[in-house]
């Protein structure tokens, strides 16, 4: 009887099997570790937005908004970018144990790993400001991403003049107290300011700029401003002048 | 003509660097493993000694084509039971014959090996015949047979149960744990006597 060995060289032989290249172990391995890179990467961007939002969203917005503090802040936690972090979180969990001694370490260890990567990673980028250019991007080229955001872009936050909240374009500048708006629905505004007026750098009041304002509707398209700000830029706003006292 | 004398002062990754070179020294490893194989693909897939060559041909064909992907931070044995025992889930799969029980060739070294692991120092041996041993050991989940069957049959330590099963060793030890703890269950229900002991 033919011994298995035999048999098995002789298989090897008539059917000139051949042991597959290095190299496409090498490809493989790498392609593998890539993944894992890139998805750790994503998710480090995904949490540098994710600070991005947090950090500029109008917290102060919920006086305004008929709801509590710890609402504002429920609607306000960016959850897309926290979900797209878990998901490349996860990805890049499942690549590490797919890398050829990932199974050695254990569950924890490895998502500890991904999650503490994303994060270091992700702070980092937040001090780069690229959360603030990744949020711009998204917001730009992705039709519904206003939409599923809270709450500072959210144009129909600041589309409540019933509740003392107005955002828009400004087409025209008539004085230092009066210039008119276009809101996000195409209606004009008269809005008037007043030496209670706070306006927030860098806000410029001139034709062309977006601006958010918080005051009162005191009558059917003219609109007291107590506070402007600037539309974008949020995280610029630290400073505040009273322009009465200029 | 490869003299089979050369092989057996050589190690297996010597065997393995000598093979890349010329197929014929994979001879030496298909004979220093074929018998261990056959035994491990039988103990845990229940086939018979024919069904268990017959797939033994195809790892050992898997493992050569895979050769440049042997890792030299993994015993060789490691890696070649790794193989056989995904090939054999592989079969499982493809025939979707996965076995409910598993039947063990050598139940009293499996008896012996656990009694000297000590907290399962029954006197399972005088106890039960063997069939009654099979029939237990049929009890146990699928995963918790596999680490009883490495560790205790295949007398495997524990990294080298990690890298076969691509498991993390806290998760081995704790397989093996829990593999005796239910062994132990279904012993004391079938010899009430034993739980006093």
């Amino acid at each position: 009887m033919e011994k298995l060995s035999d048999k098995i060289i002789r298989k090897i032989k008539d059917e000139k099997i051949c042991p597959k290249p290095r190299w496409q172990f090498l490809l493989k391995d790498y392609f593998v570790w890539l993944v894992f890179l890139i998805s750790l990467i994503v998710g480090a961007v995904a949490f540098c937005t994710a600070l991005h939002v947090f950090f500029t969203n109008d917290w102060y917005l919920y006086q305004y908004l008929h709801t509590t503090f710890i609402g504002h802040v429920l609607i306000s936690i960016p959850y897309v970018w926290f979900g797209v972090l878990i998901v490349f979180i996860l990805i890049a969990y499942y690549n590490f144990k797919y890398t050829k001694s990932g199974y050695r370490h254990e569950t924890y260890f490895v998502v500890a790993l991904s999650v503490v990567g994303s994060l270091l990673l992700g702070t980092f980028l937040h001090t780069l400001g690229t959360g603030e250019r990744i949020e711009e991007m998204v917001a730009a080229s992705v039709p519904f991403y206003e939409r599923i955001t809270c709450c500072s872009d959210r144009k129909d936050v600041w589309d409540q003049p019933e509740y003392g909240l107005l955002g828009g374009k400004i087409t025209n500048v008539f004085s230092e107290e009066d210039f008119e708006l276009m809101d996000f629905n195409g209606f004009n505004w008269k809005v008037r300011e007043s030496e209670e007026t706070i306006e927030y750098e860098p806000l410029e009041i001139r034709a062309g700029e977006e601006v958010k304002i918080i005051g009162k509707k005191e009558q059917d398209f003219v609109f007291w401003a107590r506070e402007i700000r600037p539309w974008k830029k949020k995280g610029e706003i630290r400073k505040t002048r009273i322009r009465a006292e200029e | 003509m490869l003299d089979k004398n050369n092989c057996v002062e050589k190690t297996d990754e010597e065997l393995v660097a000598l093979t890349i070179k010329d197929q014929d020294f994979f001879s030496c490893l298909v004979d220093r493993y074929s018998e261990k194989l056959t035994r491990y693909i039988m103990r845990i897939s229940a086939s018979t000694r024919e069904d268990a060559e017959d797939l033994l041909q195809e790892i050992f064909v898997k493992a050569y084509r895979n050769l440049n992907d042997f890792d030299l931070n993994l015993k060789f044995s490691s890696w070649i039971y790794r193989i056989a025992h995904n090939q054999v889930i592989s079969h499982w799969r493809k025939t979707k014959t996965r076995p409910q029980v598993i039947k063990f060739e050598a139940d009293e070294d499996f008896l012996k090996f656990i009694a000297d692991e000590g907290d399962l120092a029954l006197d399972t041996e005088r106890k039960f015949a063997g069939e009654e041993v099979r029939r237990m050991l049929g009890k146990l989940d699928n995963k918790y047979k596999e680490v009883l069957v490495l560790k205790f049959l295949e007398q495997k330590d524990y990294k080298e149960i990690s890298d076969i099963l691509r498991k993390p060793l806290g998760t081995v030890a704790t397989l093996i744990n829990r593999a005796k703890k239910h062994l132990r269950k279904i012993v004391e229900k079938n010899n009430p006597e034993s739980k006093s002991t």
